[in-house]
């Protein structure tokens, strides 16, 4: 099959144009292309090539974010609703902590997670703990992310694992990031995993939940 | 050695007789005094005397007439939540992308918002420090402003959707922080601190800061130092090492390194210029005095040939960090040559 309009939509994602990204997966729809392909092929493929070049130097917000953007655009066009029938995506759900009421971060991995092709629940920012596990028992996720921009949320953090077992949902993984949080190890937060970026996250869950 | 003289003589690589060490603390000053945070960014007159306080306790060399990142975008209008103890945060950003900033009358810092709380506090800091102890004062970078104004991810949209408002955004900014700044210094600040996160490289690439940001920040260090700044102090968290050369060509005599740059990363970017850093903020919370103590040895020693160096942490120490490891970033300097 030719790949043009795979590599064709790969190429608006990267440009941060999304109004093209939009109309080559609607193109791709049409040709009769499985949405699977299109979030593996497509927006993986522009999220692989987007973490190769964000290392720690180089990640940056607003390249992120015009990416990020392209790839929600898309993301709506091929998901406008969950469509009965469709193999179930893993799910993930993300917040910022109550008393932190930074969301960007927490958008980003939302980003990167959906175009990685991951169901993401939102829970928003100053979201109190309870909340997120509550969200994470109710749509029987399989991890949560929560990031931390400032240091009074590490006391929040420290407790989810703990809560999550106590309701016997210890199978759950809990990933932290963010300017605040990853200063800290996993070990001294008491979570999974310590993410440095977003990707660095998403590449764990990849590994951890296969 | 006064505090001032030792500052001054490590901007201009001179000897000095220990290495100066300033803690950043700001809302930390507050938990020590008893007092909420609230309370501490709410009026000028507790801020100084938190301050004071915590300036006779750990015996550095420097005070801060420093809140929050909202003043400037309250003064302008911004609607704020405050917290007991925690810094307040923008409930509804001041402007929209669509927002006619010929129509804005540029804040005047001895009425608009928390602006005159902060004159208050330094021209108290000044009087009490004389010109022993480094007064420092705070604006926001361009950069960073304009994403107070807007809201981060409206003005980085703006930024590549639209770059002439974004810049006309820039501009505004940029008269905003020179106006304050200016106010500062007038008021009793030896300087004003120019704190610019947004413009870190976790934000936008380097290219970007130098096409936007660089510019108006050599407007700003150019007016303060007109106005009569005792150096130019650029703080900008993370990995800065990409964007030093730029920093530099600012005007910056004085720039803060978070943890993600090495000290010879620092050193080899910029060799003749003072800088102070750059320990990680979070150890001051969670870790033991004598992790911070070997830290800060283990930065004494490697500036210890080159000169131009102030201990100090990588941004700002945690409101609730304990105060022993305060103690220990400050006493490392002591018995240090």
């Amino acid at each position: 099959m030719d790949n043009s309009g795979m590599r064709s939509l790969v190429d608006a994602l990267l440009d941060g144009d999304r109004a093209r990204a939009v109309t080559e997966a609607r193109s791709l729809r049409n040709e009769g292309v499985e949405v699977e392909r299109i979030v593996v092929e497509g927006l993986g493929s522009a999220m692989e090539q987007l973490d190769g070049k964000c290392t720690i130097e180089e990640f940056n917000l607003l390249e992120i974010m015009l990416v990020g953007r392209a790839v929600m655009s898309v993301v709506k066009e091929l998901f406008p609703r969950e469509v009965p029938g469709e193999p179930p995506r893993i799910t993930v759900v993300v917040a910022s902590l109550e008393g932190d009421v930074h969301d960007l971060g927490k958008n980003i991995v939302k980003m990167v997670l959906s175009g990685k092709g991951y169901r993401v629940i939102d829970c928003g920012k100053d979201c109190p703990l309870g909340t997120l596990i509550d969200a994470a028992e109710r749509h029987g996720a399989a991890a949560i992310g929560i990031s931390g921009l400032i240091t009074t949320v590490i006391s929040q953090v420290k407790k989810a694992k703990e809560l999550l077992e106590q309701r016997g949902l210890g199978h759950i993984k809990v990933l932290a990031g963010g300017a605040a949080l990853k200063q800290a190890t996993a070990e001294s937060l008491k979570v999974d995993f310590v993410a440095e970026t977003a990707f660095d996250g998403v590449r764990y869950l990849g590994s951890a939940l296969r | 050695m006064k505090s001032i003289e030792r500052i001054q003589a490590a901007i201009n690589f001179e000897a000095t007789d220990r290495v100066p060490v300033i803690a950043q603390v700001f809302g930390h000053t507050a938990v020590v005094s008893g007092l909420t945070i609230q309370d501490y960014v709410r009026s000028g007159r507790v801020m100084a005397d938190c301050q004071m306080k915590a300036l006779a306790r750990y015996g550095y060399d420097a005070v801060f007439a420093v809140m929050d990142v909202n003043v400037e975008t309250e003064a302008l209008g911004s609607r704020l939540t405050y917290r007991p103890n925690d810094y307040p945060y923008v409930q509804s950003h001041a402007f929209s992308k669509d927002t006619n900033l010929k129509a804005i009358p540029l804040p005047d810092p001895s009425s608009a918002g928390r602006m005159p709380e902060i004159l208050d506090a330094v021209t108290t800091l000044r009087r009490e420090v004389g010109d022993e102890v480094l007064v420092v004062g705070c604006v926001l970078g361009p950069m960073t402003l304009a994403t107070q104004l807007l809201g981060m991810e409206k003005a980085l949209y703006l930024a590549i959707d639209d770059p002439e408002g974004f810049e006309r955004l820039l501009d505004f900014s940029t008269q905003v922080v020179i106006r304050f700044g200016i106010a500062q210094i007038e008021r009793g600040a030896h300087l004003p601190l120019v704190f610019d996160p947004s413009a870190s490289p976790s934000v936008v690439p380097p290219r970007f800061f130098r096409e936007f940001e660089l510019p108006r920040l050599k407007k700003v260090f150019a007016a303060l130092d007109a106005a009569g700044a005792l150096a130019a102090w650029l703080h900008i968290a993370g990995p800065t090492a990409s964007i030093l050369p730029f920093c530099l060509e600012s005007g910056a005599n004085l720039v803060n390194f978070d943890y993600y740059v090495t000290p010879d990363e620092l050193m080899s970017k910029a060799p003749s210029t003072c800088c102070n850093g750059n320990i990680k903020c979070l150890d001051f919370e969670e870790e033991v005095p004598e992790k911070i103590l070997s830290e800060s040895t283990g930065l004494l020693e490697a500036f210890a040939k080159r000169g131009g160096f102030i201990l100090s942490s990588g941004c700002e120490i945690p409101p609730r960090s304990r105060s022993e490891n305060v103690d220990a970033l400050v006493s490392a300097t002591r018995g240090w040559r």
